[in-house]
């Protein structure tokens, strides 16, 4: 029986101490920190900015973005556009999937058919708000077969898109990874979910291969792809992940050399701005989202329908003091925002200018006024005919560590300037947030938008009447008109035309305080020396290796 | 004895199907929308409850769940990883958390067990002191701390051990996290050992071996650590089953891919995963279930004093 | 026959063997108290109890900060608002006292005696309100212990036979489900927060303590006077609660006293992992949580919460050690 026990004993200890071996990549690999796990390698089911990140480190588009976030060819070699622009040509390079199968246009048209029926969140990248794409309409709402997408392939290299009409910035949307392609025989030869799971059962075009992975890793790796078409110009070795959900973790992982390129929080920032030796790594980029403010118009909500009264959005918005927003709560470098499109990820094609480059724009109908504020407070309990206020305004408290400061600073921002106003806090998941207000079942909720593409629409679609996103029920039938003019109407085809548009729709939001913009929110990142040429882009791809080196 | 086994093995399946059915139940008749998703459309989440047989009655839906759980099958998470198969993530992150689990409870064992009858052997002395107050603080302080402390000073301050779990570097990575869990293992063990020990050295038998002219190391290992050790074995599983716990926090600081990451991962997300939550509750139970059954046939073969009653296995 | 001498015997060392002089005359409960105060550590531990307690009513009440202000001053240069943030701790009437320099700084007058927080929350008022969490969960898993796992341990125990076998089959159920299976099946039900953690212990806790009390019962039905009350006439709930639920009292005591500890652990284990007490309520648990987050910018943030947490746990225990050893006493101790 002792032996029996004791042999047991053995083999339990023996198999636990078995290591695995195998040392890290080469010498140029870095360790990188993502701050959510990967959900999903599947470019159809994909959502978060971390996933995408990897995706595109491991997929190609057709295009992908160059430094400054302009497309540049990628996949496609070159591409034509006929002179209607309704019809955009691509002509597919040589390049090679890791199992050694060439890229074919038909990998493209498979992925793309296959998003319009499967991709739940981002499937709408192909109808007519976004894309354009002939008959990405019918095929997601109307249930026509997927068969009809205006895409096909003459021949292996030659990808032909119809598209329903002209969109301007359509080669920009094609390096968002619901354009990536995905090798049919290769996806349909596997068990049904269990594409990119592991690194056996994902496939690789781009400049690194998925090593080591499974679903929820916290840490994994990605290696240099030798049969890059662009081999030549990749320096890196290779990424290690590291899933790190403290950032104050982070931080010590960086100092301590154990990642290379960290982000951290605000309130690390500071920190690392005293330290003479990590302030020199800081480096703030845009992370695109942008936290706003949303008010509830019907009548069900907030008193009655007290919001629906546009100088009493007016007051609110004018009383909040979003400098010290971001310098006193957030600060990890964010943005103060007077616009409803947020700066720095949508500039124009002509003249390069920002789109909210200007945040002293609208001025006089959202700023950081007690007095004016006051005034439109004074009209809009003559309006109403009531002197006081009583609001509840909710808030997810898993949405990172400043919202919960933020939203109270807020309260006692309104509240002082205000008087009359009360303005009650109710912290819930995000979830919950959400389906609050999905349901229309709250007064004012402080919420994010992030663009999906370098277009002002990703922004401005959301306020036309009956969209799903348009969470006050705001309605005004010129801003439909002009959106509608923009997408598919009588501006398409003249970019600036469209530009001042847009600008003019952005005046009726904001003018009606539809939402209080509060801060574009910005990424605090530590990079160690001798690491370059990462590439951080606010809307679309976060980070991009392709033109990364480390040098030591 | 062999059909006190059967009739034991018997209970603990019979308990995990009850357990496995409620479980099943109680997430099945979940309220709210299992899908929380900013873009999607009702019609969408419909036809998902559809596509996953949420439609059909309760038992249709156990059964067809159960069929496919026996060829190891937990089916899709409705939120987490996207909906990634469980089983893709189950395998790595089961062999991940029963490795370093097991170098915990082995570690914590043996230096407690050692602790334990140093301390008895040396009674209120200074290594008696010294145990007791190791034992106080496993049992004062969480795990997590303990490993926050660990990762602070041998992984930041001075960089000997890896700062996060490193699967290419297994056995360096495993040392913080076990050490840091294996400690309460180690107090309570310790504490028990040694008041065991105590409690049998100034028994009547023992004394009565004494006076017949044995002792030292043969009087310890021949009557008061065989009988000491033996009720040991009744505390390791609820210490086992502490350790799950603990491995929850210590794993999701560590980054260690484990299914207590996973159930972390399920429960604190932003929306709660409901299959993961069912998957992972049965293996728990399953677990928890195993190690009291084989806890209690252990002891019952160590010990042949224990009569072992037709209602035997109560504890 | 051999005649012994006295080489014959070797002396082992010398062993205190008392002789039981004052068992019989001392009344059971003066005993316990005697011998419970006797042991150094139980004394300790209820101090520290003690002192824990009152901090947390009235430490709060210390400081002119809520658990939640944000402590913050207009700069008088710049109009600016500065948020207190990250403060070491400091208290300017002690400085002052001790004749330390004054800092001159925006919040040199103000009292921050564990400091403040990475938002600006006085720490010290947060400590304690955190504290409070944790005795309400010790007050919770009595209530939990004493009305359900007793009650259901003696109901069990009394009426035996079938009551009692499907009643513990109930509890071989219940005891085989880890409580973390529980929490997380619950937070599919419930919102988060401290309601949560309080119902997964009412789902949990009362299980050891229907354990101890059904032994207890079995233990005591078999006596004389039980059989007496019965054979009376008195009703089974006047036998259960009145004749015997006094005589079980002891082991009770000791059941709960070592349930608060594991109970505490559980609601801070689970604040930590984030499906407890959720912002701006805090919790020993999240306050770690929290000074885990801000370890390398603020290490001492988290040095508060751990040692209140360390302490209790240390205070519960000493005492569920002293009460077992005070209640059933080995004639070694008397």
């Amino acid at each position: 029986m002792k032996k029996i026990l004791c042999l047991v004993l053995a083999v339990v200890m023996l198999s636990c101490l078995v290591a695995c071996g195998s040392e890290n990549g080469g010498e140029k690999t870095i360790g990188v920190m993502l701050s959510t796990n990967v959900m999903s390698l599947d470019c159809n089911l994909a959502t978060d900015g971390d996933s995408f990140e990897v995706i595109a480190d491991c997929i190609d588009g057709l295009t992908q973005m160059d430094s400054e976030g302009a497309a540049i060819p990628a996949l496609a070699e070159s591409w034509d556009i006929s002179e209607d622009g309704m019809t955009w040509t691509f002509h597919i390079r040589d390049a090679k999937w890791s199992n050694g199968d060439p890229v074919t246009a038909n990998d493209f048209v498979f992925a793309w058919k296959t998003a319009v029926q499967t991709n739940e969140e981002y499937g709408y990248m192909f109808d007519s708000s976004v894309g354009c794409v002939k008959n990405a309409d019918a095929i997601l709402y109307d249930g026509a077969d997927a068969d009809t997408l205006g895409v096909s392939a003459p021949d292996d290299k030659t990808l032909v898109v119809e598209l329903e009409a002209p969109v301007s910035f359509f080669d920009s949307l094609m390096y968002f990874p619901t354009f990536y392609p995905l090798n049919e025989k290769f996806y349909t030869g596997l068990e049904a979910g269990t594409y990119g799971t592991s690194g056996d059962t994902f496939l690789s075009c781009g400049a690194f291969i998925l090593d080591d992975y499974t679903p929820g890793a916290a840490n994994f790796s990605l290696v240099k792809n030798p049969d890059y078409w662009d081999a030549a110009n990749i320096k890196l070795d290779g990424i290690n992940y590291q899933v790190v959900g403290s950032s104050d973790n982070a931080l010590t992982a960086f100092k301590g050399n154990s990642l290379d390129l960290v982000t951290v929080s605000g309130a690390q920032v500071a920190a690392v701005k005293d330290d003479k030796d990590l302030s020199s790594k800081l480096k703030v980029t845009g992370a695109g989202y942008m936290w706003y403010l949303s008010f509830s118009q019907t009548e069900k909500n907030a008193q009655g329908g007290m919001l629906a009264n546009a100088n009493l959005r007016l007051a609110i918005t004018n009383a909040i003091d979003r400098e010290s927003l971001v310098e006193n709560y957030v600060m990890d470098g964010s943005l103060a925002t007077y616009t409803a499109v947020p700066p720095q990820f949508a500039a124009s094609a002509t003249s390069g200018d920002d789109f909210s480059g200007d945040q002293t724009k609208f001025a006089d109908v959202c700023s950081y006024n007690v007095e004016k504020a006051q005034e439109y407070f004074e009209a809009a309990k003559k309006e109403l005919g009531k002197d006081s206020f009583e609001f509840t305004m909710i808030y997810g408290n898993n949405e990172g560590d400043e919202v919960t400061k933020v939203a109270q600073a807020i309260k006692e921002q309104v509240e002082a300037n205000l008087p009359g106003v009360v303005l009650n806090l109710q912290a819930m998941s995000k979830a919950e947030r959400l389906d609050k207000m999905q349901n229309d079942n709250y007064d004012v909720a402080l919420t994010r938008w992030g663009p999906d593409y370098a277009d002002p629409m990703t922004y401005l679609g959301m306020w036309i009447t009956d969209n799903a996103n348009n969470y006050g029920f705001w309605s005004n039938a010129d801003y439909d008109q002009l959106i509608k003019d923009c997408t598919t109407g009588k501006f398409v085809t003249d970019y600036d035309a469209r530009w001042a548009a847009l600008y003019e729709a952005e005046t009726l939001v904001m003018n009606d305080a539809v939402i209080a913009p509060l801060y574009t929110k910005s990424n605090a990142n530590l990079i160690v020396d001798g690491l370059t040429g990462v590439d951080f882009h606010p809307v679309a791809l976060n980070r991009v290796y392709k033109n990364a080196d480390l040098t030591k | 004895m062999k059909k006190y086994v059967f009739k034991r093995i018997l209970t603990a399946v019979i308990t995990l199907l009850i357990i496995t059915f409620l479980l099943f139940t109680l997430v099945r008749i979940m309220p709210g929308n299992p899908f929380p998703s900013e873009r999607m459309t009702d019609e969408a989440i419909a036809a998902k409850r559809e596509e996953m047989g949420l439609n059909d009655n309760i038992f249709v839906q156990f059964w067809n769940y159960m069929k496919n759980v026996m060829k190891g099958d937990f089916g899709k998470g409705t939120s987490l990883y996207n909906g990634a198969p469980i089983k893709t993530v189950l395998g790595k992150s089961l062999a991940n958390s029963f490795k370093i689990g097991g170098i915990a409870i082995l570690l914590g064992t043996f230096v407690g067990l050692v602790l334990g009858v140093v301390a008895a052997l040396n009674r209120d002395k200074f290594m008696d002191v010294f145990c007791s107050v190791v034992s106080i603080l496993g049992v004062c302080v969480p795990a997590y701390v303990f490993l926050i402390f660990l990762q602070y000073n041998f992984a930041y301050k001075t960089t000997l051990l890896p700062y996060f779990f490193d699967s290419r570097r297994f056995f360096e990575s495993t040392i913080i996290p076990s050490v840091s869990m294996s400690l309460f293992t180690m107090s309570t063990i310790a504490r028990f050992t040694r008041n065991e020990m105590v409690e049998i050295m100034d028994s009547d038998y023992v004394l009565l071996a004494e006076s017949k002219g044995m002792y030292g190391s043969k009087l310890i290992t021949r009557h008061v650590l065989r009988n000491a050790l033996i009720p040991v074995v009744t505390v390791l599983a609820p210490l086992v089953v502490d350790l799950l716990t603990g491995a929850l926090v210590v794993e999701k600081i560590y980054g260690i891919q484990g299914i207590g990451k996973l159930m972390v991962d399920a429960i604190s997300g932003e929306g709660i995963d409901y299959n993961y939550v069912l998957a992972l509750g049965i293996l728990y139970s399953a677990l928890y279930i195993g190690i009291m059954l084989i806890v209690d046939l252990v002891y019952g073969l160590l010990d042949p004093r224990i009569r072992i009653s037709s209602k035997g296995g109560d504890k | 026959m051999t005649n012994y001498t006295e080489k014959d015997f070797v002396l082992l060392g010398e062993r205190d063997i008392q002789t039981d002089t004052n068992f019989a005359s001392q009344p059971y409960w003066r005993g316990v108290f005697k011998r419970f105060f006797a042991k150094k550590r139980s004394v300790v531990g209820l101090i520290i109890v003690l002192v824990i307690i009152v901090l947390a009513f009235f430490g709060p009440l210390l400081s002119q900060n809520g658990y939640r202000d944000i402590t913050s001053v207009k700069d008088p240069e710049t109009g600016k608002e500065i948020v207190a943030r990250g403060l070491d701790p400091q208290i300017p009437w002690l400085d002052k006292l001790l004749g330390k320099e004054a800092d001159d700084g925006l919040f040199a007058d103000k009292t921050f005696l564990f400091g403040t927080d990475d938002l600006g929350r006085d720490l010290w008022t947060r400590t304690w309100y955190g504290a409070r969490v944790s005795l309400l969960i010790a007050f919770v898993t009595i209530f939990i212990d004493v009305i359900i796992g007793m009650t259901y341990g003696l109901v069990s125990g009394y009426f035996g036979g079938a009551v009692d076998s499907v009643m513990q089959r109930f509890v071989e159920i219940a005891n085989s489900v880890p409580r973390l299976v529980i929490v997380s099946v619950l937070a599919i039900f419930m919102p988060k927060g401290i309601g949560l953690v309080i119902v997964a212990l009412l789902i949990t806790e009362w299980i050891g303590m229907s354990k101890i009390a059904r032994a207890e019962m079995l233990k005591i039905k078999e006596m004389e006077y039980v059989l007496a009350g019965r054979t009376l006439g008195a009703s089974n709930f006047s036998i259960i609660f009145k004749d015997v639920l006094p005589n079980t009292v002891g082991p009770i005591i000791t059941q709960v006293m070592f349930s608060i500890p594991t109970a505490i652990f559980t609601e801070a284990f689970l604040s930590f992992v984030g499906v407890g007490i959720m912002l701006p309520e805090c919790s020993v648990g999240s306050l770690i949580e929290d000074g885990f987050n801000n370890i390398t910018t603020l290490p001492y943030q988290i040095v508060p919460p751990i040692i209140v947490l360390a302490l209790l746990m240390l205070g519960f225990n000493f005492i569920g050690d002293g009460l077992r050893e005070a209640l059933a006493p080995k004639l070694d101790d008397m």
